[in-house]
């Protein structure tokens, strides 16, 4: 017997989670392969001539593609490209027909439970930011509120949201138009079984 | 085994007595000699050790919400591939060839002919029924953990057939579940 083993470090994709050289037998390779230029080239040596082959023709579009968009209303263009793309259009095929399909980033509170092992469940709160509310703020008030746990956490698509631990989704419309007088009730939906609908 | 291994499958956790926390040391020493010094790091005596009943009479052993070990029934206990990864040189492995590799990312058991082909290889010292790391043609890291339904000869000799059975791989339930809370 020798001495203590010291734990290998294993770097593991930062998209698909497999240690990096799996990455090409995961779900989504496409998905992986800018992070792995960036992080494990010497790993996909092919990948990166294919890159560098490509790049020439990259630059040509890139360069086009700000022109077309510096040509349109561009501060709302850039916030578009830095969210998340692909969850935004999806909320926006979601919505129910009823003539109101407002805006993209629609003044909304959404209120979601998300059941955990089957006893335990979490309200997820999502939007009181753009009323202007502070969240932590919100997250402390919540907390208080319900005799619970609230945290301010990022969200899938980076934006943050409060989640609250334990099921008030009946009692907390009207906490939140009574403590913050600027959301109207109107502006709270919930989420059940996947459908959006107005709280009040 | 984790192929739709989630929280919901967990039955029952419990924080065991220091007796059974040093029963698990021991039989997880014993298999695994070349974890002896760092077993203290892994599941300090100090630390309080959970074990989680699963489904499918799988059990976690839990330190500090990380799964690192698993077994079924009374069976050896297993690392999970995080743990392997960081000390690879505790398992005795098998070696699969590039073909293989989706199928057992698949979660399928491994059949003889993936290992006794050109790209795969055997550690001809491995019995039956005895865990083993599964490592793949031209990857560095293992890719499941596997236990064995045949010896390495006895692969070798009837080369058809399952001859190690898939217990858990990239990206099954075991692997996405980084922390159990
Ligand atoms: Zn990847």
């Amino acid at each position: 017997m020798s001495e203590k083993p010291q734990p290998e470090r294993v770097l593991y994709c930062a998209v698909c989670s497999l240690p990096a050289e799996y990455c090409e037998f995961g779900a989504d390779f496409e998905a992986c392969k800018p992070w792995i230029l960036q992080n494990a080239p010497e790993l996909y040596p092919d990948l990166v001539r294919e890159a560098n082959k490509k790049n020439v023709d990259k630059v040509s579009n890139k360069l086009e593609s700000v022109g077309i968009s510096s040509s349109r209303n561009n501060a709302k263009l850039t916030a578009e490209a830095s969210s998340a793309g692909a969850s935004e259009p999806k909320q926006e095929v979601k919505r129910l027909p009823g003539g109101k399909i407002k805006k993209k980033l629609k003044q909304e509170v959404v209120i979601e439970k998300i059941v955990r092992n089957k006893r335990k469940c979490v309200t997820v709160v999502k939007g009181l930011d753009l009323f202007g509310v502070k969240l932590s703020d919100a997250s402390k008030k919540l907390g208080k509120k319900f005799a619970t746990g609230a945290s301010v956490v990022k969200g899938p698509t980076d934006k943050e949201q409060i989640d609250v631990q334990g099921d008030i989704f009946y009692d907390i419309v009207e906490f939140i138009t009574n403590t913050w007088p600027d959301v109207p009730g109107n502006a709270i939906y919930f989420i059940e079984d996947g459908r959006k609908v107005v709280a009040v | 085994m984790f192929r739709k291994f989630s929280s919901d499958d967990v039955s029952a956790q419990n924080q065991v007595k220091a007796s059974v926390q040093r029963k698990i040391r021991q039989s997880i020493a014993d298999e695994y000699p070349g974890l002896e010094l760092v077993l203290e790091d892994l599941l300090p005596k100090k630390s309080p050790l959970i074990v989680v009943k699963c489904q499918n009479h799988l059990n976690l052993v839990v330190v500090n919400n990380l799964p690192l070990f698993f077994n079924i029934r009374d069976g050896p206990y297993m690392p999970t591939l995080r743990l392997l990864h960081q000390y690879p040189n505790v398992m005795k492995k098998f070696q699969v060839d590039r073909g293989a590799i989706k199928f057992v990312l698949a979660g399928a058991n491994i059949m003889c002919p993936g290992l006794t082909s050109p790209g795969g290889a055997l550690d001809e010292q491995v019995l039956e029924e005895k865990p083993v790391a599964i490592m793949a043609e031209g990857k560095q890291h293992a890719l499941a953990i596997g236990f064995t339904k045949l010896s390495a000869k006895n692969i070798k000799a009837i080369n058809k057939g399952i001859g190690v059975d898939n217990m858990h791989y990239l990206n099954d339930g075991l692997w996405k579940m980084q922390k159990l809370e």
